[in-house]
């Protein structure tokens, strides 16, 4: 064979291989980026939401509350709920202890059990103290806690919400 | 008479079909292998492929009344166990045969272990099975989602959260599994896209190259005191 | 593994499939019954035990426990039992990602990492009794995963999960491994009894386990079925939910009896104007979020209400077919059996849903019913100021004057229990059903109410 034609075969073949790389690309990026993408979206929106009023809540007992967020995915509107627990320190308006009440394992939703002053997590088991923390079981850390709150004139409580 | 006129005919009909498609070629290559002795055990295998060929044809009459939208089904999956005729049997067919086949392949794994047969010449038959059975892990867990009840719903929750779970990249694989961050239609629409066509399709192709390294080594012969 | 080992290998396997079957039509034979046996035990469980029905998901209601597919609940469990070791167990991703990471990849490279050529089981104990004790902690940690790990009482049954789940495995696999390096060949005996005392220990510690943990409640909510079902356990809801400001046929426009709300003006329900213009879903979201503005309370779980979203679906079906001309009702149950002449009803085949679907919305705790609830046989007979309401054999016991018409009044002749149901009477067969059981003194159950029943002779 002449070196002529060896090459020519080279270059056939590495204008196929070249060709199908590009179409390759071309397809990947596009379809990695479709597949990625709402992993990649941001949304925040804030806002200060009321969860009660101080005369429905007794100093010392957690006052159970919930409220609905809409989030938009895809073409759909969802509201999902979040809730906790608002606890009277004192008399005080301003002292108050607010704990949600996901919990802090894989988020599933925590209860007040008032004969043994625990939240149980009937998931995997898990109590919490009164303070939100961890007295038994896998959650790596305490009830998370709404420190954002506010108390008007009128007694409503409300916390601000942030939303990723 | 009758007979002879009939297998004249039959013969006229198989050369010519042999003639283009190689039916004795195709005997000869994998029908008419000879292979170790066996027992029951080494039905294991091909009870994997059966029961995920069984899996695709009940998987593709389901997603004839099936709608994997939030509002619909639930829905329609009450539709096709009450209204469709033979429904309850195609999706309770569907429903245990997943059980059953992630034992099956389960219980074929641990034969293959016990016997060794992953050794030489058959390790990467070995690494395509082990594929193989992430695989249908994986059709098992898109799959459980789908009827969108609460059972679905919060065992996909726990699940992607313990995917979120790895290190650095958790966040990201959580959303991309869920399609953001709540689990929701699109996190419905992707498991159902996975379920039906691209993990079944992954699958296939490495069943074929599982089967194709099968025929190619041949069955393995169970060992004996001097292996 | 060097070139003459390969050969020999080869070699040997040329004369095992020379002494051995064919493929076609041996092998595919026994391939075929197998195919054949679990086809057949498929049909037999999708006919005989089927799917088990599960109430729509409800992204509000977080209360349900989640479990995974069954055969994932070996790692819930791990996952469990390890969140209770101290200080690692908060960390997650070791057993969530790494633990299971590296058995994976063991398994998946396991060809380049047992490299000996050995097959035969006396030659391979080590890799076999490290699957076994796997296999064997597998196996135990899914028969565990619905018993409780931490909380009231769960102490004994705790320290059990963990030393059967986490602490014998765990000290039989380094138990194992210290054996093949330190013993090496003389280990084998060794370590068939180590894998052989782990599981059994496992098995044991188990057994123990299910024997002396509490039964397990599993979260089993009604699940309406079929249509039938559904708009029945919608009109029980509606029942109790519903009546007091709309009533049972939806048209009440002025809300009487309702504390708070008295002489409030609301649209029918029950008419074209509503059914035709809202669809399901409109009807859902009224019933989750309530009218709050008007007074109506939410009733999603959500909105800090009751109901679950399958339940409020149960009622809005149960409102589409009964008032929506254009949905034919379906063939449906009987309230209660009807009574044959001379058959007593009982309280829990007849006057049960009777009391469900008439009473319990107003004769429940929180309601103005004169302290007469009715939630229960025992609440029936014994509660009320007014006590007793049911006297066995007195066809002037109070609950049957009222129920026919006739109202109780008081020394001075004011009205003390006004006729029942308020809005409209119960229809005639409902009546004489509770005639009858009064009459007959009050059996709770089918038997007792079949002894005291007879049956009428034919006249001559």
């Amino acid at each position: 064979m002449s070196p002529k034609e060896m090459s020519r075969r080279d270059f056939i073949k590495l204008t196929t291989a070249a060709t199908g790389g590009v179409m390759g690309v071309a397809l990947g990026v596009p379809i990695v980026a479709y597949l990625i993408h709402p992993a990649l979206r941001e949304g925040s929106k804030e806002d200060w939401i009321n969860i009660g009023n101080l005369k429905d809540m007794e100093v010392g007992k957690p006052f159970p509350f919930t409220f609905t967020r809409t989030r938009i995915n895809g073409w759909e509107r969802t509201s999902s709920s979040f809730g906790g627990f608002v606890i009277r320190k004192s008399e005080t308006p301003e002292d108050l202890l607010i704990l949600s009440s996901r919990c802090t394992h894989l988020a599933c939703r925590v209860h007040w059990v008032d004969e043994s002053g625990v939240f149980n997590c009937p998931c995997h088991d898990a109590q919490f103290g009164r303070e939100g923390e961890v007295l038994n079981g896998p959650p790596p850390r305490p009830l998370d806690r709404y420190t954002d709150f506010k108390v008007d004139a009128e007694g409503n409580v409300s916390i601000f919400i942030e939303e990723g | 008479m009758h007979s002879i006129l009939r297998s004249t005919l039959w013969k006229k009909v198989y050369d010519w079909l042999d003639e283009r498609l190689g039916l004795q070629n195709l005997y000869a290559a994998v029908l008419d292998r000879p292979e170790p002795l066996g027992n029951w055990w080494n039905t294991l295998g091909s009870a994997s492929a059966f029961l995920f060929l069984l899996q695709g044809a009940t998987g593709i009459f389901l997603t004839v009344y099936y709608t994997p939208s939030p509002d619909h089904a639930y829905d329609s999956i009450q539709y096709i166990m009450e209204g469709v005729a033979f429904g309850w049997l195609i999706r309770g067919i569907h429903h245990w045969g997943a059980t059953l086949m992630v034992l099956v392949v389960f219980i074929h794994m641990l034969r293959v272990f016990a016997t060794a047969s992953f050794k030489y010449p058959r390790e990467l038959t070995w690494i395509v099975g082990i594929g193989l059975l992430l695989l249908t892990l994986g059709m098992g867990f898109t799959g459980y989602l789908l009827p969108w009840n609460q059972r679905a719903f919060w065992a996909t929750t726990v699940g992607t959260e313990i995917a979120g779970s790895v290190p650095f990249i958790g966040d990201f694989i959580l959303k991309a599994l869920r399609g953001g961050p709540d689990l929701s239609a699109l996190t419905l629409q992707r498991f159902f896209a996975a379920h039906i066509w691209m993990l079944p399709a992954l699958m296939a192709a490495l069943i074929g190259v599982h089967l194709y390294l099968v025929v190619r080594h041949g069955e393995s012969a169970h060992p004996d005191p001097e292996d | 593994m060097n070139e003459e080992t390969k050969q020999k290998i080869n070699q040997k396997y040329a004369r095992q499939l020379d002494k051995g079957e064919r493929f076609w039509p041996d092998s595919i034979f026994k391939d075929v019954i197998m195919a054949f046996g679990i086809f057949t035990l498929l049909i037999l469980l999708a006919t005989f035990v089927g799917v088990a029905p599960e109430p729509k998901a409800d992204p509000s209601d977080s209360s349900y426990i989640p479990r995974p597919e069954w055969y994932f609940l070996f790692l819930f469990k791990f996952l469990a039992l390890y969140g209770q070791i101290p200080v690692i167990g908060k960390i997650e991703w070791p057993a969530t990602v790494l633990i299971p990471g590296i058995a994976m990849a063991v398994l998946t490279l396991l060809p380049f990492i047992e490299k000996s050529p050995y097959r035969y089981y006396g030659k391979r104990v080590l890799p076999l009794s490290v699957m076994t004790i796997f296999v064997v902690s597998m196996v135990t940690l899914t028969l565990l995963a619905n018993v409780p790990t931490t909380g009231e009482g769960v102490y004994v049954l705790g320290i059990l999960q963990i030393l059967g789940g986490l602490v014998v495995p765990g000290v039989g696999f380094a138990a194992l491994f210290v054996m093949a390096f330190t013993l090496k060949e003389k280990a084998a005996k060794l370590m068939v009894w180590t894998a052989g005392s782990a599981s059994v220990l496992m098995v044991a510690l188990t057994a123990v386990t299910l024997i002396i943990a509490p039964p397990h409640t599993s979260t089993e909510s009604e699940v309406a079925a079929t249509l039938p079902d559904q708009i029945i356990a919608g009109q029980d809801l509606y029942s109790l939910y519903c009546v007091e400001c709309h009533g049972d046929d939806g048209k009440v426009t002025v809300i009487e009896g309702v504390e708070g709300l008295k002489g409030k003006v609301i649209g029918a329900i029950n008419d074209t104007d509503t059914l035709y213009t809202f669809t399901d879903e409109t009807l859902a979201n009224i019933i989750i979020y309530g009218q709050q503005n008007q007074g109506m309370p939410p009733y999603g779980i959500a909105s800090g209400g009751e109901l679950t979203r399958s339940q409020v679906d149960y009622i809005v079906t149960f409102m589409r077919y009964s008032w929506d001309d254009r949905f034919e009702m379906p063939p449906m149950k009987p309230l209660f059996p009807p009574l044959a002449a001379g058959e007593v009803p009982s309280y829990d085949v007849h006057i049960e849903p009777i009391v469900k679907r008439y009473c319990i919305s107003c004769h429940r705790q929180g309601k103005d019913n004169n302290n007469y609830w009715m939630t229960s046989f025992d609440e029936v007979i014994n509660t009320g100021d007014n006590a007793p309401n049911l006297e066995a054999g007195n066809a002037e016991s109070i609950l049957l004057l009222t129920i026919q018409g006739t109202p109780i009044l008081d020394d001075n002749g004011d009205e003390l229990i006004g006729v029942m149901p308020p809005s409209k009477s119960m229809r005639p067969d409902v009546i004489d059903a509770w005639v009858r059981w009064v009459m007959a003194g009050m059996p709770k159950t089918a038997e007792d109410a079949a002894t005291l029943s007879v049956t009428p002779t034919p006249t001559p």
